[in-house]
């Protein structure tokens, strides 16, 4: 096959920020090339350059061996389908069709000649004689698409074309516009963000990101051999694991070895692993590579999107003292009042001011009639920079007293060396009526326990993905209780054809081939 | 939306007073005889024949079209390139072009039309400088061209702001598509941008000739006594001869004139917009 385009080296800038930096990029004849990336990662700006809209900072457009990279649109033997087709609204089919042969002077037979055929490639012979503003979003797209091959171009631009199509349509447009590709047998450049779409159609995909290109490679290669982390996570859903790579066909993760397909690594180069959600098994616990607990199952039509959790993540474990209600009264001035008491980290001191010591001990005053809050006017506390136990006095202007006890601690976090992360939290006080009255349980026991959890790498937050608890909300009684706190841990994602129960004890099975190792170079 | 329908009867009333009533009075006029008080009409069709049957009135009527459309098709060449220079700019310049067409419609059109005379009359700012350079006076004012410049100079910024505004709201991918479809620049503006301009076009030319073809006070201003269009005509008869009648006729017979040739501008552009392509 003939090299048709090749870019060399193209770098674009819009206002200061590199949009493209440094694309080289062969496509050839007759190649169906899919652009595919997400918004932003220049794709669009490439194809424009091809097409003579925008004009590259560096680098070079060769088509057919000459440089095209000054030549306006009109004299490029290039035709695009735009985002919005760009139909000329005060023009009908016909001649939105015969424009650019209008605009050749071609013979008015053969114009309308070449139409016809046009039309009736794309399936809308009848349809000559019809204003395009009146056709629906299919209709004007294969318009779009006969006005540019009519041309007779050597490539066919396709800027996201399918984009305002609904799904059952555009799955109809995916295989037409692919059987009309076979047909006149030219260079379709596509681009998309669906990598769906990408993969049905495609010869050749070329993934983009932050205007680099990832990898180049037909649909199957960048399935089942994706560079990078980038492009296995935007091509199809994968499982992503750490692993180290002890000697060729052979990995290590989860502290276990695999047998694998992969050579040429560095002895014990640290990879990612990846294995595809349609490559793994839930077997009998017994029998499985690796062992977990369902967490959570998705029905999605033809499967089940079934998640196991191999080995949970980080957690702490602190105690909730629960308390049952007993707010102070003042009968005279007819005013309700409570306060908790609350554990202290011994580093926090320094930055404890009334409103901090209010916030933690859940200080409230209220009007016993009408149940509205009255201000707290006064925070009396003496505290030293040690542990031990302090007493807070909250009072309000009618003269209202609660107090509660400050317990200062050591700080109380478990740092993970596995997944290079620390969590913390730290014990609380509550009322019953306090947790029954919550709405969002969780994300309040997270408040109360100030649990919070970071990289030890960057500092970064973590999430805390999971609070477990043993209380039965409803039948709260006083007491202590355990809530932890757990941040993600190794998760994989199956799909299967069976339904599991969440909380079932599986093992997972898979193949070497299913393995697929990922330098850590060149991912993000 | 019961509520809202209740607001429009304030303005149905307004309208019924101040547009439907007047036009009524016009047309019963039109078909009266001088002299008629409230209780005795007496009809008749004799102001009509007075207007058809006397030369001069129809030498006026021909003038005063003929001068309406030279200051339509003027504001058109004018305006359609000041229009389109001004679709091309962007941001503060394309807003300073736009308050610059914008500005002078603030000031009283009385006042600017009396600025022309101090500039065009025997001892004016023109002639006292051609003066200098041993030419002139020059009969500038009082003539053809004093009159269709004033009614140019007032009017164009309406064929400006249409033509504009149609220019700007046109979708920029249109001529890359014609671009990309082998059009070049000269191209792509006749064969996009000027039809998908066309109703700008046309509301400019309604805006224009309109005015144009009724005003009195700039011929009265820049064309001296002796020149009399339609206009003077009608204002002559109701504020000199007091024949309300036949200044009403006469109303009647432009409002029609000025009625079918709006019809025909809107056919034209109906069919410019199917044949656009072609």
């Amino acid at each position: 096959m003939k090299k048709l385009i090749q870019f060399k080296n193209i770098v674009k800038e819009f206002d200061g920020q590199l949009v493209l930096r440094g694309i080289n990029l062969d496509i050839y004849e007759n190649e169906f090339v899919t652009l595919l990336g997400p918004s932003g990662c220049g794709k669009t700006t490439l194809l424009r350059i091809l097409g003579g809209f925008l004009t590259a900072d560096e680098g070079q457009v060769l088509f057919d061996n000459e440089d095209i990279t000054q030549l306006p649109p009109y004299k490029r033997e290039i035709n695009t389908v735009f985002q919005k087709y760009a139909l000329f609204p005060h023009m009908n089919v016909y001649d939105n069709v015969a424009f650019g042969l209008k605009i050749k002077k071609e013979p008015k037979d053969v114009i309308e000649q070449k139409v016809k055929r046009m039309l009736k490639l794309v399936g809308l012979e009848e349809y000559g004689k019809r204003q395009v503003t009146e056709m629906s979003g299919g209709q004007q797209q294969r318009v779009a698409i006969a006005r540019a091959l009519v041309n007779e171009p050597m490539v066919l631009l396709l800027d996201e074309p399918l984009g305002a199509l609904d799904l059952k349509l555009r799955k109809e447009m995916q295989h037409e516009l692919k059987k009309i590709q076979q047909e006149v047998g030219i260079t379709f450049i596509f681009v998309t963000h669906d990598q769906e779409e990408a993969l049905t159609m495609s010869d050749k995909i070329v993934v983009l990101k932050d205007g680099e290109i990832q990898q180049i490679g037909s649909p199957t290669d960048i399935y089942n051999e994706p560079a990078n982390e980038f492009v296995a996570r935007f091509i199809g859903e994968s499982n992503i694991i750490d692993g180290i790579m002890v000697q060729d066909k052979e990995v290590v993760f989860e502290d276990k070895h695999f047998a694998c397909l992969d050579v040429g690594f560095a002895p014990n180069e640290k990879v990612d692993v990846v294995i595809r959600p349609e490559d793994l098994d839930i077997v009998p616990r017994e029998q499985g590579k690796l062992k977990g607990v369902v967490k959570s199952v998705l029905f999605k039509g033809v499967h089940y999107e079934t998640i196991v959790e191999t080995r949970s993540g980080t957690s702490i474990t602190v105690t909730m003292h629960v308390s049952e209600a007993k707010p102070v009264v003042n009968t005279e001035a007819k005013e309700y009042m409570s306060a908790n008491d609350f554990y202290l980290d011994l580093e926090d001191i320094a930055e404890l001011n009334d409103a901090e010591i209010i916030a933690r001990a859940d200080a409230q005053a209220w009007d016993s009639e009408t149940e509205d809050w009255i201000s707290i006017h006064k925070v009396e506390y003496q505290i030293e920079p040690k542990t031990g136990t302090y007493p807070v006095t909250f009072s309000t202007k009618a003269g209202t007293m609660v107090s509660a006890n400050m317990f200062v601690r050591e700080a109380n976090r478990i740092a993970s060396k596995e997944y290079e992360e620390e969590i913390f939290a730290v014990n609380f006080f509550k009322k019953v009526d306090e947790i029954q009255e919550s709405m969002a349980l969780d994300t309040d026991l997270k408040t109360w326990a100030n649990a919070s959890a970071w990289s030890l790498e960057d500092d970064s937050a973590v999430e805390i993905t999971d609070v477990v608890y043993d209380f039965d909300v409803e039948n709260l009684t006083p007491g202590d209780y355990q809530v932890t706190f757990k941040t993600e841990g190794y998760e994989y994602m199956i799909d299967t054809t069976d339904k599991h129960e969440v909380g079932e004890e599986v093992g997972l099975m898979f193949m070497p081939e299913d393995i697929h190792i990922m330098s850590k170079k060149g991912s993000y | 939306m019961k509520q809202f329908r209740n607001m429009a009867y304030p303005y149905i009333v307004w309208s019924v007073i101040m547009i439907v009533l007047p036009m009524l009075m016009i047309l019963m006029y039109a078909f009266t005889q001088k002299g008629n008080d409230v209780l005795t009409f007496r009809f008749t069709i004799e102001n009509f024949l007075k207007f058809f049957s006397d030369p001069i009135f129809l030498d006026v009527l021909r003038r005063s079209l003929w001068v309406a459309l030279l200051t339509t098709v003027l504001c058109l060449l004018l305006g359609y390139p000041i229009a389109y220079i001004i679709s091309q700019t962007s941001g503060r310049k394309k807003i300073l072009l736009v308050m610059l067409i914008t500005i002078p419609m603030w000031i009283n059109m009385l006042v600017r039309t009396y600025a022309w005379v101090g500039i065009l009359q025997d001892k004016g700012l023109i002639n006292t400088l051609l003066g200098y350079i041993g030419i002139g006076p020059l009969p500038l004012i009082y003539t053809d061209f004093a009159v269709v410049l004033g009614m140019v100079y007032n009017f164009i910024p309406f064929m400006i702001l249409q033509i504009y505004t149609s220019l700007s709201k046109m979708d920029k991918s249109y001529l890359e598509a014609a671009s990309d479809l082998g059009a070049n620049k000269v191209e792509s503006f006749i064969k996009i941008t000027l039809p998908l301009s066309l109703p700008g076009v046309i509301s400019g030319i309604t805006l224009v000739f309109l005015p144009a073809v009724s005003s009195f006070f700039i011929p009265k201003m820049l064309g001296g006594g002796q020149y009399v269009l339609i206009g003077n005509v009608i204002e002559s008869q109701f504020l000199t001869s007091g024949n309300w009648n036949f200044g009403s006729a006469i109303s009647l017979i432009m409002a029609i004139i000025i009625m079918i040739s709006m019809y025909i501008t809107k056919k034209v552009d109906k069919t410019g917009q199917k044949e656009g392509g072609r």
